[in-house]
């Protein structure tokens, strides 16, 4: 077991009535927590996460952080207004197979559009792999003879016996959830409604979504697998989510308890148990909301990509113009052949690429890293774990960037030989020496965390030369600079919360909710009257999510309204927000269409002034501000009074200089305002920042590191 | 902390690299060669999302590619196999027909006697030009709703010349300068065609994807220099080549020969006849196809392309071997391709029509060429994939009944199942082998809110792949007509009488068939190469063809049949008389298998094959073959299961 440092303040609390804010992020192989004060003081802990019971991991961490605030952890509970979490149990239920057995109720004559999905593969040539299993198999798909048309009439009306059925057929196999989706509920709901009251007269208990109420698109394979994700879900998380409420209040919380949405904001625990869809990807989410936050304060850039780097996955998120970027094709799994949440969600970008990632040649001669990864278990050679493939991490101590006494705060210790022993046959195969293969192989795996980077900002038209680039993730700091170099961007923002960004995102978010109704009308004939219609409604729809909220989190509410829009002939849409919430009249359907043309040419290089504009759906956010931590750094220790503590020195390798010696700074050491130029090494408990040649990092007077190319 | 990766990927090779890595920087060869492939992907992504016809933006019936100055294919990503593996011929015959390349031109090529596939791919190539060099050339090429054929139809079938056939030819004609359109090629495109609107649309998403190419490619040689983009790309085809000679030297030394029959159509009694011979020579590291042997070009649109000749030949290659090559032209110089002038097979001759040139007889080059890897013995090849162009790939048209609009698109809604390999079942969204996985899907909903049509029913067909160790994919069968505006359809269905076959003991897929339903519900069956006018009330329905399998169905796992059988791939029926498989009943009524039962069914099946004499049957030679099988012999054991279904096939 590695037994994690927490970082945090050095006093103990004055006030011990003084309100807190924990967030805390359950991941596969860590559970992160952030408590922050009033005050503005921020305490980070971590512990280990224990899959089989994630409260216990849970309660560890908390535990650290309370042992740092030298306080019991029911008296911080005791004093925790809001709780805010995120777990990534419902991907993993996912991934893993482990979710309940779910049936889906279809249209008849259309059995198989989980099997099909929307087509396409990105391996052609490959005949050596089985095509995937649908999300729901075919065994527990049941036809419902029914059927409505385009525009919402009832070609054939639900046949309730039959459908009664086939939920008696369902339950015979032992089906725990339903899911149901039929064509054109979007249109004309009636038959999916009816089909739910028929389970809850037959099957009584059995959890169900319905696809129109989930996440009403047009596309049916988008809302089927969305409908059959969220449902399978529903067994796990309703079990899942209220013991971790019963587990803290067990331990003396008494305050609010939300969780993170993949929305990019957090909503009250039920919304979650209700559509546990949501819980999907919903850490990853919180990450470009915290680079948001600290990205504005620090530099007050409104491009930022921010990249999330653990120790088997590569995350990069995006924050265009000051906004979270959305996506409607989030795939779990490979893209075309995973599953898809059809959900409009924080467009994260998933690879497999870290500190675990394998290095290996092809057959050609060609070096590769990843995606495969050693994991934690057996992890990289030099975890003395049984790892003797080479990994990212080996590459990088073999070029001295990590500190094998120093690793985790010290928690444990790294074999440097086993490394260089992992690395020679490659660097052999390659006729490079050791420290040269070591590069090239963080040179290989930065590349294709470039190609992800590149591939978010060129789909959103953001040049990355003139963004920010923020890090986190434990292993951040190790290229997060050459990354940047070949990027073209100047600036680099690791903040002091690097290591547990979205546990941090938590602390920095608002809950937000997002309703859309369909109502298609287009620029020439535009239905002024309909549209209002229709934004009336959900103006209702979110005035009552806004009323249920309890009344002590209800701060300063703010709507935003968008409509997804398109060229005539077109079928895939840009979101394009409203001014005010609607369009009143001829000038503002004119602003519309203008801003519609501009996204067009910002993101495809072309537009087509004249054409007719087509819009679709419309879309309401309602975004309610929590009350949040003042952006105060982590306080120090060891701080010296002239800034600047005695650096110890190390050996590390860098292409352009060959092996020298480099400082080493201990980042709890360095003053704000304190500058290290680099080749130099900055050491963090949970991340280590490798300030390459021609690069200069200075400590913000917020306690971040801003890196800056010369 | 992250989520665990979304990804997954083969895992690592262990074997040995064939020879070092060359002159340039190993890791900036690498570096770069991701580069490339991360342009041709926004160049797709840009194409994809602002295409106007169904084809484009659902079905994504386009590929982009990368070529360089000197007509090598560099980059193509996930581009649709036929479309890009020949795309350095169409930018040989721009450097011919326009030496003094300029920035700012673009070129209108759908011509595919000058390297095109066929008429209604329209291509735009865009020379990247910098400080004066031709560098590379940025390809676009999509498949056009419309494309002025003398019928609503882009693949016209009855075609006796390109006359008949009709649509506009490009060969390699200006359509930008200054990158500003040439407005004398747009206008001859308005007139001529049947949906201005959505052709220009798709014309303007089409030079937005090469323009978008552009731009990158000049950021990158900008940030690299010419003469380290110009190593890179000496290095990248010396890896590619030496990656593909690695993958060639590892199949046995053998000369295959293979013949697939393209079904018989009206005034074509005898169908098309395709030979290919394939001639292995692991120590050269190469392969040769011969496609020499086969009859001259026909008065029909079936004539094949000579870019779609050869790619059908690299596909083929591609699909059967172990390893991931990438696909460029440095891997191709390993493959030469054979082709005799004025042949159906590639030696395209005026005046006759290539218009279908990329689906019907194409597909049975590539599926009579990987089939014939299976000679190789056990292990190696494929069986023959799906490949009709039916009632679910058919192109419709009419008109809208508001506006009196018309419309015109193709359907990729319908499926071919892929052929069984020899590691597992045949893929389920398989399309058809020149397009083998690449191509997506229709929505439904977006169909119906797009073209006044509805789909009345869409689903996989149970025992449609062909029985085999491993099963072919299934076919689909679909339903649709029109709403309140009558609709005329185009549909190429071959496979309807020659269904794709399986291989050293695996059966036959199921085979396409076409059908008009009145409004009284009555059906009749239509000719599966044709075309219908349906009115409201009518509708048609088609199946297409399922893959075929690989090896003898008594061999498959029971545990993978029972697993078919509750998943409707497999009937109870044929689980008993193809698979041999028996079934008790567990506590819920579902079946598990009966081993006693199975083997004592099984090995009477095998007697009763074995009975059968005088009967022509490969299930049964395999069972003998495999009765005596030793490594010696199980090649030959392949070449005589080949040449018994062959003769079989033949008329």
């Amino acid at each position: 077991m590695i037994g994690l440092p927490s970082s945090t303040a050095g006093a103990p609390a004055q006030d011990s009535l003084e309100s807190a804010r924990i967030t805390c992020d359950i991941g596969g192989t860590f559970t992160d927590v952030v408590v922050s004060e009033l005050s503005g003081r921020t305490t980070l802990a971590k512990a280990l996460t224990a899959p089989a019971q994630l409260f216990d991991g849970l309660l560890e961490a908390l535990q650290r952080a309370a042992e740092s605030l030298a306080e019991p952890v029911e008296r911080l509970l005791g004093r925790t207004q809001l709780f805010i979490f995120s777990t990534t149990q419902a991907t993993n239920a996912i991934l893993e197979r482990t979710t309940a057995r779910t049936g889906l109720l279809c249209t008849a004559g259309f059995p198989d559009i989980l099997v099909r999905r929307e087509g396409g593969s990105l391996r052609p040539y490959d005949y050596s792999r089985a095509f995937p299993d649908p999300y729901i198999p075919r065994a527990l798909t049941f036809e419902v003879p029914e059927r409505i048309d385009v525009d919402g009439n009832v070609l054939c009306g639900l046949q309730e016996e039959a459908a009664r059925e086939r939920l008696l057929e369902a339950a015979r196999l032992g089906v725990e959830a339903l899911a149901v989706c039929l064509l054109w509920s979007t249109a004309n709901p009636v038959h999916e409604l009816a089909l739910g009251a028929l389970i809850e007269q037959e099957l009584p208990g059995v959890p169900y979504t319905l696809s129109h109420q989930l996440n009403p698109v047009v596309r049916e394979y988008r809302r089927a697998s969305g409908a059959a994700i969220d449902a399978s879900l529903k067994p796990l998380m309703q079990q899942h989510l209220p013991e971790i409420a019963a587990g803290l209040a067990r331990h003396g919380f008494a305050g609010e308890l939300l969780a993170a949405s993949s929305a990019g904001g957090v909503v009250p625990i039920w919304e979650l148990i209700e559509r546990p869809l949501w819980s999907v990807r919903s850490g990853p989410s919180l990450a470009p909301v915290a680079g948001r936050t600290v990205a504005a304060a620090e530099t007050g850039s409104r491009d930022v990509i921010v990249c999330d780097t653990g120790g088997t996955s590569f995350d990069v998120s995006l924050v265009r113009a000051g906004e979270l970027v959305f996506t409607r094709e989030t795939w779990l799994g490979e893209p075309f052949v995973g599953h898809l949440t059809g959900l409009s969600s924080v467009d994260v970008r998933s690879i497999g690429a870290g500190g675990g990632s394998i290095a290996w040649t092809d057959p050609g001669g060609l070096l590769r890293v990843g995606p495969q990864s050693a994991g934690a278990q057996p992890g990289p050679a030099c975890y003395g774990l049984g790892g003797t493939q080479p990994t990212v991490t080996d590459a990088a101590l073999v070029l001295g960037y990590i500190d094998p006494d120093n690793f985790l705060g010290g928690a444990m210790k790294l074999d440097a030989a086993a490394a260089a022993a992992a690395l020679a046959p490659l660097a052999e195969r390659l006729g490079l020496a050791l420290q040269q293969a070591a590069h090239a192989i963080l040179a290989v795996a930065n590349e294709r965390m470039i190609s992800a980077i590149n591939e978010l900002t060129v789909n959103e038209g953001v040049d990355p030369r003139e963004s920010l680039l923020l890090a986190g993730g434990g292993a951040a700091g190790l290229t997060i600079m050459p990354i940047a170099r070949e990027l073209g961007c100047r600036e680099v923002l690791i903040p002091r919360a690097a290591g547990v960004l979205s546990a941090y995102g938590g602390q920095q978010s608002d809950i937000v909710r997002e309703l859309t109704a369909p109502r298609a009308t287009n620029s020439r004939e535009f239905d002024y009257e309909g549209v209002a219609a229709t934004i009336d409604g959900l103006r209702g729809r979110l005035a009552a999510f806004e009323s249920e909220l309890p009344r002590d989190l209800i701060g300063e509410c703010e709507r935003q309204w968008f409509v997804e829009v398109r060229y005539a002939h077109q079928v895939w849409d840009l979101s394009v927000p409203l001014d005010g919430d609607g369009v009143a009249d001829e000038p503002a359907l004119a602003r519309l269409v203008e801003r519609f043309h501009d996204a067009h040419e910002r993101v495809f290089a072309v537009r087509e002034p004249g054409q007719t504009i087509q819009m679709s759906q419309w879309k309401g956010r309602t975004c309610v501000k929590t009350s949040k931590p003042p952006l105060r750094d982590l306080e120090r220790r060891d701080r010296c009074a002239d800034g600047r503590a005695p650096a110890e020195q190390r050996r590390a390798f860098f292409d352009e200089l060959g092996e020298v010696a480099i400082e080493v700074h201990r980042g709890g050491q360095l003053s704000d305002g304190a500058v290290v130029c680099g080749p130099a090494l900055v050491v963090e408990p949970e991340t280590t920042i490798v300030v390459y040649p021609g690069w200069r990092l200075r400590v913000t007077s917020l306690g971040n590191y801003l890196a800056e190319s010369e | 902390m992250s989520d665990r990766p979304l990804e997954s990927v083969p895992s690592p090779d262990e074997a040995t690299p064939i020879a070092a890595a060359g002159s340039l920087d190993p890791t900036l060869t690498a570096v770069l060669a991701h580069r490339f492939e991360a342009i041709v992907r926004e160049m797709t992504n840009t194409l994809f999302r602002t295409g106007r016809s169904s084809i484009l933006n659902m079905a994504r019936d386009f590929s982009c590619s990368i070529v360089t100055g000197d007509d090598q294919l560099l980059a193509a990503a996930e581009g649709l196999q036929v479309h890009v593996l020949g795309a350095g011929m169409q930018t040989a015959s721009m450097r011919r027909l326009h030496p003094d390349l300029r920035p700012g031109d673009a070129f209108l090529h759908n011509d595919p006697l000058l390297g095109n596939t066929h008429t209604a791919d329209h291509t735009i190539l865009v020379p990247v030009i910098v400080d004066g060099e031709h560098l590379f050339t940025a390809s676009a090429k999509a498949h056009q709703a419309d494309c002025g054929n003398s019928a609503p139809s882009t693949y016209m079938t009855y075609a006796e010349d390109v006359y008949a056939e009709g649509g506009l030819i490009f060969p390699c004609v200006q359509v930008q300068r200054d990158y500003r359109d040439i407005d004398d090629v747009i206008r001859m495109c308005r007139r001529r065609i049947r949906v201005p609107e959505v052709w220009y649309g798709d014309y303007l998403a089409a030079v937005g994807a090469a323009r978008i190419g552009e731009r990158r490619l000049k950021e990158l040689v900008g940030k690299y220099g010419v003469p380290t983009v110009r190593s890179f790309v000496a290095e990248w085809l010396d890896y590619s080549e030496r990656s593909m000679e690695h993958a060639i030297a590892k199949l046995p030394a053998r000369t295959l020969h293979a013949s697939s029959r393209h079904d018989p159509i009206p005034g074509l009694p005898g169908g098309v006849e395709v030979n290919v011979t394939i001639e292995v020579d692991p120590d050269a590291g190469r392969v040769r196809f011969d496609l020499r042997e086969n009859p001259d070009c026909i008065p029909f649109g079936l004539n094949v392309s000579r870019a779609c000749a050869t790619g059908g030949c690299i596909i083929a290659l591609l699909n059967c071997l172990e390893d991931d090559v990438p696909r460029n032209a440095g891997a191709f110089r390993r493959v030469e391709v054979l082709i005799r002038e004025g042949s159906v097979a590639g030696g395209l001759s005026e005046p006759y029509s290539a218009s279908v040139a990329t689906t019907n007889v194409l597909n049975r080059i590539i599926n009579c060429a990987q089939n014939a890897f299976c000679q190789l013995g056990d292990g190696y090849g494929l069986a023959e994939g799906g490949g009709a162009l039916g009632v679910g790939f058919a192109v419709f048209s009419g008109s809208h009944p508001r506006s009196g609009e018309p419309y015109v698109s193709e359907f990729v809604l319908g499926n071919n199942g892929g052929p069984a390999s020899p590691h597992c079942d045949g893929w389920v969204t398989y399309a058809m082998p020149d397009c083998a996985k690449t191509i997506y899907i229709d929505s439904v909903e977006m169909l119906e809110l797009t073209y006044p049509l509805q789909i009345r029913s869409l689903r996989m067909l149970t025992d449609s792949g062909g029985p085999g160790r491993l099963r072919g994919g299934p076919a689909a069968e679909v339903v649709y007509g029109p709403r309140s505006t009558p609709m005329r359809v185009f549909y190429m269905a071959d496979f309807a009488r020659n269904p794709p076959q399986g291989v050293l003991g695996g059966g036959a897929g199921r085979a396409a068939i076409a059908v008009v339903i009145d409004g009284g519900g009555v059906e009749s069956a239509v000719e599966p190469v044709g075309d219908s006018l349906l009115l409201p009330g009518e509708w048609i329905r088609g199946v297409e063809a399922g893959g075929g399998g690989y090896g003898d169905p008594l061999e498959r796992d029971p545990e993978q049949v029972r697993r078919d059988v509750l998943e409707r791939w497999v009937s109870l029926e044929a689980a008993a008389e193809t698979y041999g498989v028996v079934f008790g009943r567990d506590g819920q009524g579902l079946p598990v298998v009966d081993e006693q039962a199975t083997s004592t069914r099984r090995a009477a099946l095998r007697a009763a094959r074995r009975g059968a004499s005088g009967r022509c049957d490969a299930a049964a030679d395999a069972e003998c073959g495999h009765g005596s099988e030793t490594p010696a012999s199980r090649s030959t054991e392949g070449d005589q299961l080949i040449g018994m279904h062959i003769e079989r096939k033949a008329p």
